[in-house]
């Protein structure tokens, strides 16, 4: 900026350069002068006039007072600069052209009235800084501020620059830089007022409470950076000041009745506040729409709505927050979930009412974009907390109360059998109950507790409300899958959009499992069924639909539906048949980089090690498949598998004879006499008359710990009373394998230890390791050596037969060419 | 004994895709391992006698040499024709249905006797049964131990079976490995 401005100065100052000079004039000059009079007449007739001009109505404008005011201010200007260091450039500016005329001045002045103003401004900044003290905002406020101020300098030095290089008439600078003055003038005692109403506001809220009004008239302003600040200046009164309940605006009736003077005083103090909020909240929504002003709008908003959700206009806080809920930017959003979250956390404040409205908002916002959110916004639900206590408490009233129906059943029997005698007797204990009641009614109405009944009713409402929302999507979901194939199967896009609200839905779905009502169930699980599978009609469409839906998805659907099956089926056990299908088909697709390990070994852990039962078929054709899949994969992942083969082999006895040697078959694999490793169905694969030959290569895997677990699984048929010592479940394996692997990258020295300790412990484990920790560091550099320049050359050979094609392309090109001209000549 | 023909062939299969669904294609399709031929057969369905049999070729081929009233059965015998003209399923394709079933119910220990007495399947009786059960399908009912001891037709969907109460009938009952003793004379 500081070179700009010098290169903007420089012109003016140069002409009047010129004759100082003129003393000076060497016999060079003189001699040309002479010897070119022609050019000398031009020069002298032409400059003396206009320089002089100039030269006088510059120093008419000067004499009278702006020269001592700069003097003056000069040495202010010194003084300062020795005490601050900030305002370098301005100052160096100051400092250089005090020789020149008409620019250099003009300057001064602007950048003098700035520094003057320095003082002030800090001032109300501290007092601002004061007030956000509370809002606990201080320093990033002071920051922006400080910039802010800063570029405002430099766009009026601009102004003042611009102004110099058209030489306007000295008024209308003047004008202008006064002008400039009284803006910031006016922008500083905004500041100051802001400052000092709302202290005010502060320290006795109920007599300055129509210091709101002009608060809320100055956030009207048209200085952005006025507005911003008396925004979050009110935000912070707002929060403040506002009671803990419920304002309601007196109606006419009570309005004529006569009151006390503090009742009067409560009701304008009210009524005031109410109107200064609606006002408020007005104008936050109206800005909240300006993308300029939306981050300020939507955290004042937000804060708000965190601080006092039980007060007036909630819902149009609500709406707002809602709406930005999934909003592009990312601090927004941020906001916006963190407060809705703590909304459902802390329903203490509101009693839950607003719970209800939020979670009604959400699900309507949902349908009205179509299932096409952020999955923040859906991810809220999680943090939403039902009390399941509340239906079991009910129930037990309930039976209580059945139980005291026959109870006084019982009595009235035995009272008119032992007649009336003891009449007294039953008016006494009606007394007794009916002033219980009576105790019991008005500690319902003192304490705050709400009733369970009313708090039942917005649970079921709020659980509507969520489980509408997840069907929705999935519903969404399927519908999209079942149309796509139909509609454009050639179309990229339409294969490459995903679905970003499954994942949290369907993490939604596993978490409120319990609460689902058995009526949905149903059509939950066969949504679920046709998600898992990845396509609605089987057949070639599979492979098209299998690109929509990742296997991750499609895992964690099977995952889910699991869970809804355990957490409401204690009473009726129920096979889900299919999705063991999808898993058996689904472990082939797996992929190690692209899909998510975690959700796998979650699979496996859930469907296959947490069932009590299995079919001998089934659990035959799963052991072998996992143990074919952990072949072809990562460690970790194989890992996982293996902990499941084990686990599987534990249970299921018959399952055994696959590590027997000889081949089963016969009566004991069914129907099926031959393994079929293609079948899709784990019924029908035959597996029973396999043999687990993959525990054998397994068990000279270069991972001393997965070559550990092969051997051990295929001794467990002959150690038949093994105590197997670790149980962990797959999930546990794979975490602690890819937490191992992470290890051996970082140290492979440790790797070698751990193989030796290793071997110590395994006996079965082979002399595979040896050979991994037989290499030497000369014959790997010498392999990678070689194996680089095989590579290189490949590389090479790609290059020169690209070079070569191309080549004989543009030939082929030229020949064209060359053919055409000879026929369109020819035609000519 | 005669090759099915049209009628009899989609009555006969529409009984067994009640029960096994799609997999009525591993069960034609089911490549058979008998006789010394060298070139495995198929299995075939054949009607002898208003009894349908599941037998593989090169037995039926051995079969022909057998005069028609001499023949008593050959293969697997899967079902009858009754006078009415119906077809139904015999305790004998038990095997078939129970490796290719789509329904399961599993019996708990404790009331396996009564079915094999030939009572239906009541809720209280179930140990555990596979998702999406339709009223009217066929479902295969096996012991806990994964032993199949018949099977039957659904009464009531897994939906329904829950809200159920324990004496509500959810298989009706068709066939039990019971038969080979209590009528042993009709098989």
């Amino acid at each position: 900026m500081g070179k700009k401005k010098q290169k903007i100065i420089l012109p003016p100052e140069l002409p009047p350069e010129i004759p100082d000079d003129e003393v000076e004039v060497s016999d060079e000059d003189l001699q040309f002068v002479k010897e070119n009079l022609g050019y000398a007449s031009l020069l002298s007739s032409l400059d003396t006039h206009s320089i002089t001009k100039h030269v006088t109505r510059v120093a008419d404008a000067k004499d009278d007072a702006l020269e001592e005011l700069y003097e003056k201010r000069l040495r202010k200007n010194a003084l300062k600069k020795e005490k601050e260091e900030t305002g370098l450039q301005v100052d160096r500016v100051d400092a250089l052209p005090i020789k020149a005329l008409d620019g250099t001045l003009h300057y001064r002045t602007a950048t003098k009235a700035v520094s003057e103003n320095d003082p002030s401004e800090e001032g109300t900044g501290e007092d601002i800084s004061k007030e956000h003290g509370i809002v606990k905002l201080t320093k990033a406020e002071k920051r922006a501020k400080l910039k802010k101020m800063k570029k405002e300098e430099k766009k009026q030095g601009k102004v003042v620059a611009k102004a110099e290089v058209e030489e306007t008439p000295q008024a209308a600078v003047l004008a202008e830089v006064k002008e400039d003055l009284t803006a910031e003038e006016a922008f500083e005692n905004k500041k100051c007022k802001l400052a000092e109403l709302g202290n005010a506001l502060l320290t006795d809220p109920e007599s300055n409470i129509k210091f709101l009004k002009e608060m809320v008239q100055i956030s009207r302003d048209n200085d952005p950076t006025i507005v911003k600040l008396g925004l979050l200046s009110l935000l912070a009164v707002f929060k403040d000041i506002i009671p803990g309940y419920r304002i309601r605006l007196p109606t006419e009736k009570e309005l004529e009745m006569k009151v006390s003077k503090i009742v009067r005083k409560m009701r304008y103090y009210e009524s005031t506040l109410l109107s200064a909020y609606k006002a408020y909240l007005q104008r936050l929504v109206i800005l909240e729409k300006k993308p300029s002003f939306q981050l300020v709008a939507v955290r004042c908003i937000c804060s708000l709505l965190d601080a006092h959700p039980h007060f007036n206009f909630r819902e149009s806080l609500l709406d707002a927050t809602v709406r930005n809920i999934c909003s592009t930017n990312e601090a927004i959003r941020k906001i916006c979930c963190s407060t809705i979250k703590s909304l459902f956390t802390n329903e203490g404040k509101h009693g839950g009412e607003t719970t209800v409205e939020a979670v009604r908002l959400i699900a309507d916002h949902v349908k009205a974009n179509n299932c096409q959110l952020h999955p923040d916004s859906i991810d809220v639900f999680l943090s939403l907390a039902f009390d399941e206590d509340l239906v079991k408490s009910k129930k037990i009233e309930e039976d209580q109360k059945l139980k005291n129906k026959k109870g006084k059943k019982r009595k009235n029997m035995e009272a008119s059998n032992q007649l009336v005698e003891n009449d007294r007797k039953k008016s006494r204990q009606e007394m007794i109950s009916k002033t219980r009641d009576e105790v019991e009614a008005d500690y319902k109405a003192a304490s705050f507790a709400l009733d369970v009944m009313e708090k039942r009713q917005m649970q079921t409402e709020t659980l509507s409300a969520v489980f509408e929302t997840y069907f929705r999507i999935l519903k969404h979901t399927m519908q999209s899958i079942g149309a796509r194939p139909e509609a454009n199967p050639g179309l990229l896009s339409a294969s490459v959009e995903s679905f970003p609200l499954l994942a949290p839905c369907l993490n939604g779905l596993a978490k409120f499992s319990h609460l689902i009502d058995l009526d949905f169930m149903g059509d939950l699980m066969n949504h679920l069924k046709v998600l898992a599978s990845g396509s609605s009609n089987s057949g070639n469409s599979s492979d098209k639909c299998s690109k929509c839906l990742t296997v991750s998805e499609r895992l964690q659907c099977c995952i889910v539906a699991f869970k809804v099956m355990r957490n409401n089926l204690d009473a009726l056990n129920v096979d889900l048949q299919d999705f063991f299908v999808h898993l058996y088909n689904l472990v082939l697709e797996y992929r190690p980089g692209r899909d998510q390990g975690e959700v796998l070994a979650e699979t496996f852990k859930i469907m296959l090690c947490d069932d009590k039962q299995h079919d001998m078929q089934k659990t035959a054709a799963f052991i072998k498949r996992l143990a074919t899949f952990s072949l072809s994969i990562g460690s970790a992942d194989s890992m996982a598998a293996l902990v499941t083969v084990r686990h599987l082999l534990q249970k299921n006895v018959k399952c055994r004879n696959l590590l027997e040697n000889d081949i089963g078959g016969g009566s004991v694999s069914g129907t099926v006499p031959k393994y079929q490793p293609y079948s899709t169905d784990p019924n029908l694969s035959g597996a029973l008359a396999s043999v687990l030959w993959e525990l054998n290569l397994l068990s000279r895997h270069y991972h001393p710990a997965i070559s550990t677990m092969a051997s051990g699984i295929s001794t467990m048929n002959t150690a038949h009373n093994q105590v197997i010592l670790t149980k962990s479940s797959p999930q546990q394996a794979f975490k602690e394998m890819s937490l191992d692997q992470q290890l051996c990258f970082t140290q492979s020295g440790s790797l070698k230890l751990n193989n030796k300790k290793r071997r110590m412990n395994g006996p079965a484990s082979s002399s595979s390791p040896t050979v991994t920790t037989s290499f030497d560091d000369n014959e790997l550099h010498r392999k990678l050596n070689s194996h680089f320049m095989l590579l290189h050359d490949i590389k090479e050979n790609e290059r020169l037969r690209k070079e070569l094609d191309w080549t004989a392309l543009s030939l082929q090109l030229y020949e064209q060419y060359k053919k055409q001209k000879r026929r369109s000549k020819p035609s000519k | 004994m005669r090759p099915l023909d049209e009628t009899e062939t989609s009555a006969v299969f529409e009984k067994l895709f009640k029960f096994v669904g799609n997999n009525l294609k591993s069960i034609v399709e089911n490549p058979s391992h008998e006789g010394p031929d060298s070139n495995p057969g198929r299995y075939c369905f054949r009607l002898h006698k208003n009894r349908i049999f599941y037998a593989s070729e090169s037995l039926v081929k051995r079969a022909t040499n057998v005069a028609r009233p001499n023949l008593v059965s050959l293969g697997t015998c899967i079902g009858k024709y009754t006078h009415g003209g119906n077809f139904h399923l015999t305790v004998q394709a038990l095997n078939l249905l129970a490796a290719n079933a789509k329904h399961k119910v599993w019996l708990k220990p404790q009331s396996e006797m009564s079915f094999l007495y030939g009572n239906h399947v009541l809720k209280s009786a179930l140990g555990r049964i596979t998702d999406n059960i339709a009223p009217g399908d066929g479902v295969v009912v096996f012991s806990m131990a994964d032993v199949p001891l018949g099977f039957g037709v659904a009464a009531k969907s897994t939906q329904d079976c829950r809200k159920l109460d324990p004496n509500g009938i959810v298989v009706l009952h068709q066939a039990d490995v019971g038969e080979y003793l209590r009528m042993e004379d009709e098989l």
